[in-house]
Formats: structure tokens, C-alpha cells, sequence
């Protein structure tokens, strides 16, 4: 199997998601293995993140296609000939590589829009079109040559995240513990179902030629609970309450369980990825020294209390990451016995 | 002196010897980085240079690599990347034996080990490589008294625990330069890390590291441990004295307080009518000066002088004076070529696990990249037998 790809994936934004992709893609590649993260939300955020404005600036206006996820699917797109070879911008690990993202992929919405009914008919260019993303990321993790392939997308239900989602083998959904983010629970669930059916819908239809296409497996890998403590500068009132509640609310929405004996409790929940706490004060500095709130150093003003939260951080992202990871074994291996 | 041919192809057909590996590629740049770290230690004692070849299989036959220069660049560039410290003296280049290329890393046994690669001490046991133990960890701490230590691994005879600040290191040097794997895997005492980071001797005397890094009192032991930092209303000396500080005290806070101090005496200009966008400019880059100064602090020399680090701020430039000529293989004519050696490897590990130093030998192009951007003119530097002094123009 090639490289799995993982999409953190949640319909509720601000709940911290590119944040946790930023820091579980360093973890990952300092745990040793050869990483790529992608970034397909329209908003570039993660791209920002490793970044600086000139560096991006270089990016979006070089010469020639844009160094970005959209500068390789553009050309394309416009019937400019095939889809070229991704192009992957160093970070400061180099087991880590970054996909940058492109504020001009929301032009790519339509089209993607377009194309999903025309699968239906037998289109090839549909079929291309659609699995562009895929073909993109499959490129950037054979040049890397990848163990794992992140992606984060943007909150929406949208094409561009349907497509997302059909080139993913994995799905990690964040959740913070409030009302709006269990709604969001809610929707994605039936939306992640509609979107596999109706790829393999899709994948059923007899097509002129041989087109490489994904398999859209999608499966939920679990959520990680992104614990903040505020919201518009009010506390958030008993998130303790809607903790409890996910553990039932990931198994009847996302899972479709129909099972109604009662979900085990968040800390036994095997579905349970990690619960990360609010670095608070970390977080400035961390994006000061554009680096992950693990690798902050004296030099970078994490002093005593801050550097030993810093120490502390690593050791929880690192057991994320080694579950993460555990998981996806567990989902591969019986596939090929 | 390196190994010549012939001793090379000895080594290269011999199976059993604990001073050679093989490896077919330079993929796994890991794997290399704690070969090189497993021979600097020389935990077997052999006093000889250890060998890693890159291009045979593990059976020793040709393995079909191409040699090319920017492999031998990657590979050299195992030394100064930071993750193997104190920087173990080693070279690379290419040799053909037995009609084949050959890639070859020869490393000499580090005359301060323990030597680690991010942050585990790795060592030879028999044939394979494996991590020291606590045993391994002590004779590597004995064996540096035997050695001809650099001044900062010395110890200073008349300094005892007492002189060091255990709260500064266990809350500060620890984790910073312990990974936290290590941490979490070996419960050792304080002192036995002291030892282990080279800031005590075995038996638990303060080094000129230790006292720098973590002293209470650094100045008691090494009267010119700090940074004399004068700022003048003019162009030269006999201009009137606006500022005049002392910065001392130990690393951490010594360059903290720098980094503060920096920050405070650079001037932005805002142009906010000149264009659309108002423009922020600073007189000097922070970064630039951070390097210049940390560097300063890095490579002087401690032994044998009562001389600070002069930083002094005129109107029109900064000049920025170290004590100590350019030191080992670097000299006064090949001064910022590219040539690195560390006077201080000790210091130089403490500076990289604070996060003060990202990487050995860029300290020049970055001062020089820094200043270039801002719109400043090319920095100066003066190395001297005795002294180095670098001058920073302000933007005109």
C-alpha cells in the first residue's frame, strides 16, 4: 500500500484543527518517519503557520506555475495538458515536507462541483477531475517517499473537502467540547457516509481507458478533543458535559452504529485519540518562533514554568502520534491477510 | 592524520572489527549520525580513528553508490548540523578501493566525551551499536581525565558543588538538553548528569562550562565572564557615554538579558508617508546582532584573561570585541571562509540546547544574509592574534 493519507476533518472551525496538524506532522517526523502535510483548505492557514510572508509571497507570485497544490492542478484544469508532478516546500526537518496551499484553490470549487454528477455518466475528465487531489498527494508522497501523508482541509461540507475526502484513506476529527462542534459531529457523520457510498457509486462505472483512482476508503480513524477553556473571553460553560457526550455522539453519527447499548466513557474510549489541553501561553510564542510549542527553547523566551509545559507537550503529542499511527496499522494490516 | 589506502582496505575486509561500518546509502541520515556519535566515544578505548564507509553492502561488496560531491557535502555536514555535540573532529572524502568509490567518514575519539546525537550518547558494544548505560556513561566521564581537555571541560580547582545553581539546572539545562525520552527512561542523580554534561568531572569539581553555564557566581572563578556594553553620543570613544551596563550571571540569564538589551537599543523607523503601505525598518537586524554577540560569547577565550566581551554602540556603527584570535584550525587569514572550530565545545553544546545556536558554522552567513536584507553595509571582521572584532554599520 502506498502512503496512507490522513485528513483532520471537522465541519466546526476554530476548534484549533490546523494547529493539531501542524504539531502531529512535526511529531510524526520527529518520531523518525518521512512525512508529507498537505495543505487543501482555501484559507492557506497551515501553509501560514510554516511560513513567513515573503516565503509565501515567493510561492504565490514566482515566475511560472505556482509552487502550490493549485500552481500543479491548475494547468490541468484549464486544459493545459495532464496533471504535472507536485512540487513540496522544505520545512525546517527534513523528513518533513509541506504541500503549500493556495487562497486560489477556491476557484477549483465549481468545477469539482460540476464533475461529481457528471461521474455518473461515464465522464473521464470528471473522473480526473475529482481525483486530481489524490493524484497530487499520491505525487508528493512518492517524491518524498512518505510514510504518512497529513492533509487538513477547511471546515466546510463542501466539493473541495468531498474531493479531499475521496483522495483519503483516513479521517482524524478534531472536536472541541461545545455545542456548536457536537452539531458539526452531527452533520459530518451522514456527509462522510453519502460522499463513500456515492464514490463507490461511482468507482462501479465501467470507463473507457485506465484511470489510477482512489479507493475513498475514508474510515474514521477516532477524534482528539481540543479542550480550550474560552470562547469570546467567556469561559465555556460545563464542557465537562459535553465531553461525555462524544464518546456516543462519534459512534451513532460518524460510525452509524446502530448499537444502543451505552458508548464506554472518553478516558477508556478506544476511539479516543488524545485530549489535549489550552497551551495558553505557549501558543504566542510557539507562532513567534514558528515552530511547534514542543520544540520551544530558552532562546525562544520558554523560561522555567513555560519550558517544562513545553517538555510536557512533547510528551503528549508524542503518544497521539504513536496512536494515530497504531491505528492506521491495526485498519491495514487485516486488509492484507 | 588519515588513514591511508591500504589501511583502509584492511578495515574495509575486516568483518569483526568494532572501528568499521558499512552502509550501502546515505539514506538514513540517523543511522549515520549515531555511527559517527558511537565512534567519537570510542567506548572500547582503541584511541584510533573509526571508519564508516558508505557504498559497500554489510557483506563488504560494492553496493553500486555514486559518489557524488553533494553526498560528501551532506555527510560533512553531519558535524556542524548540531545534532552531534561537542562537534566530533572527523573528515570525508571519497577513495577508490579495489576499483570501487568509496565514500569515507573517518572519526576521530572526541577528547570530551561524552559525545552525543540528539541528545542520547551512542556507543559501540562488540559489532553493533547500541545506547550507553549508566556504566558505559561513567567510564566516558573517567576517561576524560586522562585527556588533554579544552579549557572549558578543565575543572577549577577550587570550585565545589556549592558554586552551582541546582535549581537553574534542573529547571532550565535539563530540559533543554535532555530529550525527553531520556528523561522519562533513566532516573539518574543530578550530579551523575552534571558529570554526564560535562559541567563537573567525574568526581564532582565545577568545569569552566559548568561555572559559565550554571554557576551562582561565574565572575568569582573567571573575572572576565561578562559582556561590558557601553553606548556613546558619537562616533568615537572620546564622545559622550549615554548607557553603560554589565551583563553577567550565568548562561541562560546572560543571554537573555542580551537578547532584552538588543532589542531595547535598536530604533525602528516607520515610514508612514512614503507609500501606500507604512514601512517599518530597523537601524540594525536583531538577528544579525544576536550572532555577532553570541558568538562572542561562544568562541572567546576564557583562559588566561580578565577581558569581557566589549559591545560598544556609537552612533553611526557597533563594534563588538571578543577576547582570543581565531582558534584551531581557523586562522587570521582563513577567518570566515567556512572553516569552523570550536574553542569552547562544551559551551558551544549548552549555547545549541537553549536554543541560542541553531546550527554550527552559520553564524557568519547569517550576520552577513541579516544585514544584507535590512539594507546594512557587509559586516567587518578584524581577527587578530589576540582579539576579534567585528564592526556593523547602521543603515545610511
Amino acid at each position: 500500500m502506498s502512503a496512507p493519507v490522513i485528513t483532520f476533518f471537522n465541519n466546526k472551525g476554530g476548534v484549533g484543527k490546523t494547529s493539531l496538524v501542524y504539531h502531529i506532522a512535526w511529531m510524526l517526523a520527529d518520531l523518525g518517519h518521512r512525512v508529507v502535510v498537505a495543505d487543501l483548505d482555501p484559507q492557506a492557514n497551515l501553509t501560514t503557520a510554516f511560513l513567513t510572508e515573503e516565503e509565501i509571497e515567493r510561492l504565490w507570485s514566482g515566475a511560472g506555475p505556482g509552487r502550490t497544490v493549485w500552481g500543479t492542478i491548475r494547468p490541468f484544469q484549464e486544459g493545459e495538458g495532464g496533471l504535472g508532478s507536485s512540487t513540496l516546500t522544505t520545512t525546517g526537518d527534513d523528513r518533513l515536507a509541506l504541500l503549500a496551499g493556495d487562497l486560489e484553490l477556491s476557484a477549483f470549487e465549481d468545477d469539482l462541483s460540476a464533475s461529481w454528477p457528471k461521474c455518473l455518466d461515464g465522464d473521464p475528465r470528471a473522473f480526473r477531475i475529482i481525483s486530481a487531489f489524490w493524484s497530487v498527494l499520491q505525487s508528493a508522497a512518492s517524491q518524498h517517499a512518505a510514510e504518512y501523508v497529513l492533509v487538513d482541509v477547511g471546515p466546510s461540507l463542501g466539493a473541495i473537502n468531498r474531493a479531499a475526502l475521496v483522495a483519503s484513506d483516513f479521517v482524524v476529527i478534531p472536536v472541541a467540547p461545545d455545542l456548536f462542534s457536537m452539531q458539526g459531529l452531527r452533520n459530518l457523520g451522514p456527509a462522510l457516509q453519502k460522499w463513500r457510498t456515492g464514490w463507490r457509486q461511482r468507482l462501479a462505472i465501467d470507463l473507457p481507458g485506465r484511470i489510477a483512482l482512489p479507493q475513498g476508503r475514508m474510515d474514521a480513524l477516532g477524534y482528539v478533543v481540543l479542550q480550550h477553556g474560552v470562547r469570546l473571553n467567556r469561559p465555556v460553560k460545563a464542557y465537562q458535559r459535553w465531553i461525555q457526550q462524544i464518546p456516543d455522539v462519534f459512534r451513532t453519527s460518524v460510525l452509524g452504529s446502530q448499537d444502543h447499548s451505552p458508548a464506554p466513557a472518553i478516558d477508556a474510549d478506544p476511539f479516543c485519540l488524545g485530549q489535549l489541553k489550552h497551551y495558553r501561553s505557549l501558543v504566542p510564542l510557539a507562532q513567534e518562533a514558528r515552530k511547534p510549542i514542543f520544540f520551544l527553547s530558552h532562546a525562544d523566551g520558554a523560561y522555567g514554568g513555560h519550558l517544562q509545559a513545553a517538555r510536557d507537550a512533547h510528551g503528549d503529542f508524542a503518544v497521539m502520534a504513536e496512536r494515530i499511527m497504531e491505528r492506521i496499522s491495526e485498519a491495514v494490516e487485516p486488509r492484507s491477510t | 592524520m588519515p588513514l591511508s589506502d591500504p589501511e583502509l582496505e584492511d578495515l574495509l575486509a575486516d568483518m569483526e572489527s568494532d572501528r568499521v561500518e558499512r552502509k550501502e546509502s546515505a539514506q538514513a541520515a540517523d543511522k549515520i549520525g549515531q555511527a559517527i556519535c558511537a565512534f567519537a566515544n570510542d567506548l572500547p578505548d582503541h584511541r584510533l580513528p573509526g571508519v564508516l564507509f558508505l557504498g559497500v553492502k554489510d557483506d563488504g561488496r560494492p553496493a553500486g553508490l555514486a559518489i557524488t560531491d553533494q553526498l560528501l557535502q551532506n555527510l560533512a555536514a553531519h558535524r556542524d548540523q548540531g545534532n552531534l555535540l561537542p562537534p566530533p573532529s572527523m573528515t570525508v572524502r571519497k577513495v577508490v578501493l579495489h576499483g570501487q568509490e568509496l565514500a569515507v567518514v573517518e572519526v576521530q575519539p572526541s577528547n570530551t566525551p561524552p559525545v552525543r546525537y540528539k541528545g542520547q550518547i551512542w556507543v559501540r558494544v562488540g559489532p553493533r551499536r547500541g545506547l550507553a548505560n549508566g556504566d558505559d556513561e561513567r567510564r566516558l566521564n573517567e576517561r576524560r581525565r586522562s585527556l588533554d581537555l579544552p579549557f572549558d571541560a578543565r575543572p577549577q580547582q577550587e570550585a565545589t558543588l556549592a558554586d552551582l545553581d541546582r535549581g537553574l539546572f534542573s529547571d532550565t539545562l535539563v530540559p533543554s538538553l535532555v530529550p525527553a525520552a531520556v528523561l522519562a527512561a533513566n532516573g539518574r542523580s543530578t550530579e551523575q548528569r552534571l558529570a554526564a554534561l560535562r559541567l563537573t568531572t567525574a568526581d564532582g569539581i565545577p568545569t569552566t562550562a559548568g561555572l559559565l553555564t550554571v554557576g551562582k557566581d561565574p565572575l568569582r572563578f573567571l573575572p572576565g565572564a561578562y559582556i561590558q556594553f557601553l553606548r556613546v553620543a558619537g562616533d568615537s570613544l572620546a564622545d559622550p557615554i549615554v548607557d553603560e551596563k554589565r551583563l553577567d550571571g550565568p548562561l541562560p540569564a546572560l543571554l537573555r538579558t542580551l537578547d532584552e538589551l538588543l532589542r531595547i537599543n535598536i530604533r525602528v523607523a516607520v515610514d508612514i508617508t512614503g507609500g501606500p503601505l507604512e514601512s517599518k525598518t530597523p537601524d540594525y537586524p536583531v538577528a544579525a546582532l544576536q550572532q555577532v554577540v553570541r558568538n562572542a560569547v561562544m568562541h572567546r577565550t576564557y583562559e588566561h584573561t580578565n577581558s569581557p566581551v566589549r559591545l560598544t554602540w556609537y552612533l553611526d556603527r557597533i563594534e563588538v570585541v571578543s577576547p582570543g584570535g581565531p582558534f584551531g584550525v581557523v586562522t587570521t587569514a582563513s577567518f570566515g571562509s567556512g572553516i569552523t572550530d570550536y574553542r569552547n565545545p562544551t559551551l558551544a553544546e549548552m549555547m545549541h540546547g537553549l536554543g541560542y545556536v541553531q546550527r554550527f558554522g552559520a553564524g557568519i552567513p547569517i550576520t552577513r544574509k541579516g544585514l544584507a536584507d535590512n539594507g546594512n553595509p557587509p559586516p567587518e571582521f578584524e581577527p587578530t592574534e589576540s582579539h576579534v572584532a567585528v564592526t556593523i554599520r547602521s543603515r545610511s
